[in-house]
């Protein structure tokens, strides 16, 4: 299988990174930091991918994300796709910085909402036929990075949330329009993931590592699973939250 | 991979405050700092007390892997674990493994471990074909035979600097599965059982022996093992099923416990005497791996682990006076484990192991008079011209540490100006 993953070098990225290497697929790895994107590639190679492609540039920029999904066109199509780049916005700086916070809208919803697009059509318009290797099972399908963050607007990260919850619920509209055109995409909610995004915060019973979170993912994509809470107790636990009526939940410093 | 605790050793207990600092690229703390694998080690030696930890677990790269001659390039933050999972699959297998495979190879390196193939293998650093170190004060430094950095970065702690990347010489294996004896020895009070039992068994590659220490007659099962192929479900180590969720209660770790579990363990072992059986490397190299956390075990506590090395001529009579003067001193240990060394002698100038016989033991929460007890044994250890070992010790005097390291101040002399250790702090200072 040909997989594509966007934000290659991110936590959770490169140990799915790790899982389908392992498994034989072929990757193109997508980043902005070329150094950190070799060694990943190099990675990939020692522990078994059949090849690595890596394209480092400005992968929250329309123009290259474009050009980047006409050439994996080109190239004979892509089966599956991780789109996995994000930043956590500062809300000091967002509330005071509108650049900044139009600039995070830019890469944690903007640019993957481009990026799941134009991949979806793409694999859309290149139908495959079923071989040994993709059995038809499960090709052809797009894990998104979200976040339980987007769930509800929280006192302490809604500009974060805000942009996931967008990403969301983009991702619900493309999966219900590429149904009939045989393109699954995923929506992956993952709680707080001990990766160096988080490395400030402190670890609770809940952080995940991003293992367990990437293990989550590839299992999902193989799945079609719709909506993954990773771990899964996050499913019960964001259906409490939204279910705070909002008079109680703007008092609640969280 | 990550580490259990970010601020505590495996011995835990103690009572530590850092800052916590993540290697990525090129930048290092602009602060004292010490440079982190996993964690293992079971006192300060991964501590840094007041000051900066840098982690290095996440930089874990496999960077390039010659499939002919079985030499693999890595960043230093790589796991024995994530290596092993990778490569018994293709035949190959590091070089030397210590007790458990969480442990970097960059920590291992810094500590340079021994396994139970040290009377062929000698250390880890043996296979250590380069590595490249980082230092505030200087460019990187590539680091292969004979470059001034060489002794001390091989079991320099950390010290000299930060370990980049290495590259390691692995070994070819047959598959997955050990080839086990299990023989019982002992009961006489003295080690010769375990001492001829090593002697007719140099052709094995790898030796160990668990002693019973609260046993009059350092009873003891020997056990020697040979790589052999195995089913395909055993490429890949199980992932720890039990882990222990809560520290267990203070009682449980007394001397009657102890004892209790070493009967059982004796018995157990006792039953398949002489059986040669085959079973997958995992449970072979890392029986402690099984268990997650297994250090809660011994409380919040924690424990000491104390392991020292008395040369060869002298350990059929040290050995067991050594052990006789814990027993006495009501110092409880489970599972003591005993290996002689081979004649390897290691580069670094820090390096524990020596020619003769090595004696680990654990001692639950030290209290005074244990501490005063180990102290004596330091003594014993020191008269007999052995050592102490840095990575498991937490208490041993800085008068001590001199003695069994004198050339200690070539790491001092070359040590990176901008790292330390709460361990180096306590054994280097002036006494």
């Amino acid at each position: 299988m040909k997989i594509v993953v966007v934000g290659a070098t991110s936590a959770i990225a490169q140990a799915a990174i790790r899982i389908w290497a392992g498994e034989g697929h072929t990757l193109v790895l997508f980043g902005r930091n070329n150094s950190e994107l070799e060694r990943i590639a190099a990675d990939a190679r020692v522990r078994g991918a059949v090849a690595v492609a890596v394209h480092a540039g400005e992968i929250t920029s329309n123009a290259y994300i474009a050009s980047a999904v006409d050439a994996l066109a080109v190239n004979g199509g892509v089966d599956q796709a991780l789109i996995a780049h994000g930043s956590l916005t500062d809300a000091e700086r967002a509330a005071v910085e509108p650049d900044y916070l139009a600039r995070e809208f830019t890469v944690n919803f903007t640019s993957a909402c481009v990026w799941a697009q134009l991949l979806a059509s793409t694999m859309a318009a290149n139908e495959q036929p079923v071989t040994k290797t993709n059995r038809g099972d499960h090709s052809r399908t797009i894990a998104v990075i979200s976040s339980v963050a987007g769930e509800r607007g929280r006192y302490s990260n809604f500009a974060y949330g805000a942009a996931k919850a967008g990403l969301t619920a983009f991702c619900d509209g493309l999966r219900a329009k590429m149904l009939p055109r045989g393109v699954h995409i995923v929506t992956v909610k993952p709680g707080t993931v001990d990766t160096p995004m988080t490395a400030h915060m402190k670890r609770g019973a809940l952080t995940a590592s991003a293992e367990s979170v990437a293990r989550g993912i590839v299992v999902a994509m193989n799945r079609k699973t719709d909506i993954a809470y990773l771990p899964l107790i996050w499913w019960p636990i964001m259906t409490i939250v939204r279910a705070i009526p909002e008079r109680i939940a703007k008092k609640l410093k969280w | 991979m990550t580490p259990v605790s970010l601020d505590q050793p495996w011995g835990r207990g103690f009572n530590v405050e850092h800052n916590h600092a993540f290697a990525r690229d090129s930048e290092l703390p602009t602060r004292s700092f010490l440079p982190r694998g996993l964690g293992r080690s079971y006192g300060d030696v991964c501590v840094n007390d007041s000051g900066v930890l840098l982690h290095n677990f996440r930089r874990d790269r496999l960077l390039d892997f010659d499939e002919v001659h079985g030499v693999l390039r890595c960043e230093s933050g790589a796991s024995i674990a994530d290596i092993a999972a990778v490569m018994v699959r293709r035949g190959w297998f590091p070089a030397v493994v210590p007790g458990t495979r969480f442990v970097t190879v960059g920590g291992a390196i810094a500590n340079d471990i021994h396994g139970k193939n040290h009377h062929v293998c000698g250390t880890f650093s043996r296979s250590v074909l380069a590595m490249s170190l980082r230092r505030s004060d200087r460019d990187m430094q590539i680091v292969e035979s004979n470059h001034p950095l060489e002794d001390v970065t091989v079991a320099g702690l950390g010290l000299s600097g930060v370990i980049d990347e290495a590259t390691l010489q692995l070994d070819c294996i047959p598959g997955p599965g050990i080839k086990q004896d299990t023989l019982l020895f002992g009961g006489d009070g003295s080690i010769d059982g375990y001492l001829s039992l090593d002697a007719s068994s140099q052709a094995w590659p790898y030796t160990v022996g668990w002693i019973d220490t609260l046993d009059r007659g350092l009873r003891g099962v020997f056990f020697r093992g040979e790589h052999c192929d195995g089913p395909d479900d055993w490429l890949t180590p199980n992932t720890a099923k039990l882990a222990m969720p809560v520290d267990a209660p203070q009682w449980v770790l007394g001397r009657w416990s102890a004892k209790a579990f070493n009967e059982l363990y004796y018995r157990a072992q006792g039953l398949k005497s002489a059986t040669r059986e085959t079973i997958p490397l995992w449970q072979f190299f890392f029986p402690l791996d099984a268990v997650a956390a297994w250090n809660r075990a011994y409380g919040k506590r924690g424990f000491v682990q104390y392991q020292f090395v008395v040369p060869r001529a002298a350990a059929r009579e040290v050995v067991p006076k050594i052990l006789a003067h814990l027993r006495e001193s009501n110092v409880a240990s489970y599972l003591a484990v005993i290996k002689s060394f081979g004649e390897y002698l290691s580069r670094g100038v820090l390096s524990f192991p020596m020619p003769g016989v090595t004696v680990a033991l654990d001692v639950p929460a030290p209290n005074e008079r244990d501490r005063r007890a180990l102290d004596r044994a330091d003594a014993m250890v020191a008269d007999a011209g052995g050592r102490v070992y840095p990575a498991k010790d937490a208490r041993m005097s800085a008068a001590m540490f001199k003695r069994f390291y004198p050339q200690w101040e070539r790491v001092e002399a070359m040590r990176d100006p901008m790292i330390s250790s709460s361990f180096w702090r306590r054994v280097a200072r002036s006494s």
